[in-house]
């Protein structure tokens, strides 16, 4: 499998999630099954905790909110209806499971190209220069957030603001914590931007480094590109019927 | 090739200096600054990646510079490098690079002393131009520039500064079969030991990457051990599960220790977690305003990614100085100081000692530690030795 088309695949499915109901949500779960299985190997276990990790406290928050406090589903609110906690349930579950499947296959899609680094893995991509920049920049960002809350949380941990474990003191002090990380994110960039990428043309550099890319789509792209159109059919379909 | 040396002391424009020389060429060049974020591309998640950025024609070869190992490092991420490491770092890309130029600006002092001669020869090979602002050396037959735009002086009130020091009653602090290693892998302590005395003080040795830094942030809690104990007085002390209660520390990059934007913010933050302890040594605000005027800040509203990088690194000492803990801890405290400001610090360090605190320094500068009286701990192999 190519980069190009892992991200085609990747598209499709999610485009096939965030359009199927709960029903069509099944073949899609069997085409990442296969997927992990074929592609991914072992560490697809090591993704699909990485991605309950992710999405259980959302579930969680989302089932507060629906089903504790509110009561009832929002389609049973935009339709006026009484509703049930029952329906509000079923909301829940459905929203938690497309986003559980989007968020494993991203993870799937990062192990299955664990060997290559970032930037082989954009370079490889057959999107124009500029898509390619902006997928850089971007994930400089997250590196760059990444390594502002570790070193926030050494600053405030040595300082006694907050603690390693669960605390009160966490609780009360978390906020620091979040202004923290965004002064040192913020501090970083700029020092970067005023000082090193004026004198260096640093982001000018990438270009070189991005040039060319692989061949489109191999063979086995082309088997698993058509393996994630069927199954978002068969999403589509089981969703019609269900409705 | 020109090979220019920027002289001055701190504040004196050098560095400004410097950067119009590097614009006035109109030709991009190599910018290695003082700390990470002007060291590293900032653009890349691996050290392969940091490389493949820079990387040039490879018809057109410069030397080589092959100071780090960087076969086995490929896979790092550049940010979780030491400071060392990332300006060797920084160094290999150069090599490969196409650039004609390179500018480095303080960036050689967190070199230990081999890589550092290595990094010198480098830049003095003569096979492309340099600009050189460094606080230990002038290296011989370089042509020397000072700056020309003084800018703010952050003067240190050094004698208000040591008569404000309070005694401390520090306790002996023990180390025993320490071990640490790092999500990657990397083991940095097996079976490590020390024992730190009070009153004294400790300088921790290393070469860049050994584990200096890892051992500190340890001591205050940041960093849990896999295996080991630390001890406070004869009792058991685990700063990372019970908080620290014993150490200020100032880092190696003052922009990692702040805990707010203002100085004011930051030490009110760092009070009230005292407090919440129980703390009755109360620093209050007087001696906050006492101690930063002495450090050459006006107000406690001065907001501190505002100050120049020296003045930053010397409010950093502010912590430690203060007496809110009775070790303080200092990773590389020189770094883009000046003579003048080395020597002062290294007697109020002396100064400290013997008013009962109890000091742990970590630096590269020889010519700083010899200024004051040390015990020489030394990391290599994930032991930590006494020489």
């Amino acid at each position: 499998m190519t980069p190009n088309g892992a991200v085609a695949f990747a598209i499709i499915m999610v485009i096939a999630a965030i359009a199927s109901g709960a029903h069509g949500l099944v073949p899609l779960y069997v085409a990442l099954l296969l997927f992990a299985a074929i592609e991914v190997g072992q560490a697809s276990l090591i993704a699909l905790r990485r991605a309950a990790l992710i999405m259980l406290p959302l579930a969680a928050f989302m089932l507060i909110v629906w089903v504790g406090v509110v009561g009832r589903g929002p389609q049973d609110i935009a339709a006026g209806l009484a509703g049930s906690r029952a329906s509000a349930l079923a909301y829940v579950s459905t929203v938690a499971a497309r986003l559980f499947l989007i968020v494993c296959l991203v993870q799937l899609v990062a192990f299955r190209f664990a060997r290559e680094t970032p930037l082989s893995f954009v370079r490889a991509l057959r999107v124009p220069m500029a898509v390619k920049r902006l997928v850089v920049l971007t994930l400089s960002l997250v590196e760059t957030l990444r390594h502002s809350v570790d070193r926030a949380h050494t600053a405030l941990l040595a300082a006694g603001i907050i603690t390693r474990g669960l605390s009160v003191r966490n609780l009360t002090n978390g906020w620091i914590l979040m202004q923290t990380v965004w002064l040192t994110a913020i501090t970083t960039v700029t020092a970067r931007v005023r000082d090193k990428w004026p004198i260096e043309l640093t982001v000018a550099r990438l270009d070189p480094a991005l040039a060319g890319g692989s061949n489109p789509l191999s063979a086995g792209d082309v088997g698993w590109l058509a393996a994630a159109a069927f199954a978002g059919l068969a999403s589509q379909i089981a969703s019609f019927h269900a409705a | 090739m020109r090979r220019e040396f920027f002289a001055g002391s701190n504040f004196s424009g050098r560095s400004a200096a410097l950067l119009a020389l590097l614009q006035s060429a109109g030709v991009p060049a190599f910018f290695v600054g003082p700390y990470a974020e002007a060291a590293l591309s900032g653009l890349s998640s691996s050290v392969a990646d940091e490389l493949a950025i820079y990387r040039g024609d490879p018809s057109q070869p410069r030397p080589p510079f092959d100071a780090l190992p960087i076969g086995s490092m490929l896979d790092r991420k550049p940010q979780s490098l030491s400071g060392g490491e990332q300006v060797l770092l920084a160094l290999h890309s150069f090599a490969q690079s196409p650039f004609d130029t390179i500018a480095v600006d303080t960036a050689l002092e967190q070199l230990d002393d081999v890589n550092r001669v290595t990094a010198l020869a480098y830049l003095g090979c003569g096979a492309f131009n340099v600009a050189l602002i460094d606080n230990r050396v002038v290296p011989p037959g370089w042509e020397i520039r000072s700056g020309t735009s003084p800018g703010r002086p952050f003067s240190i009130d050094w004698p208000a500064l040591t008569s404000a020091i309070t005694p401390q009653r520090a306790q002996a602090m023990t180390v025993r079969g320490l071990g640490f290693a790092y999500p990657n892998g990397r083991q940095i302590f097996d079976g490590a030991s020390v024992a730190l005395k009070p009153a004294t003080a400790h300088r921790l040795s290393g070469a860049n990457g050994a584990g200096k830094t890892t051992l500190l942030k340890i001591l205050v809690g940041a960093l849990a051990p896999a295996a080991g104990e630390v001890t406070l007085a004869g009792a058991a002390y685990r700063p990372w599960r019970e908080g620290n209660r014993a150490l200020a520390l100032a880092t190696q990059n003052p922009d990692q220790q702040w805990c707010g934007a203002t100085l004011g913010e930051d030490m009110e933050r760092r009070r009230a977690a005292l407090r919440l302890r129980g703390d009755t040594n109360a620093i209050n605000d007087a001696r906050v305003a006492e101690f930063a005027r002495a450090l050459g800040i006006a107000s406690l509203d001065q907001h501190l990614y505002e100050l120049p990088l020296a003045a930053r690194k010397r409010v950093s000492w502010l912590w430690p100085l203060i007496g809110a803990h009775p070790w303080v801890m200092l990773d590389e405290p020189t770094i883009g100081q000046d003579n003048p400001t080395r020597e002062s610090l290294a007697h109020l360090l002396q100064h400290m000692c013997a008013s009962g605190h109890g000091v742990i320094f970590v630096t590269h500068d020889d010519d700083f530690a010899a200024m004051l009286p040390h015990r020489r701990l030394h990391i290599e192999n994930c032991r930590i030795s006494s020489l």
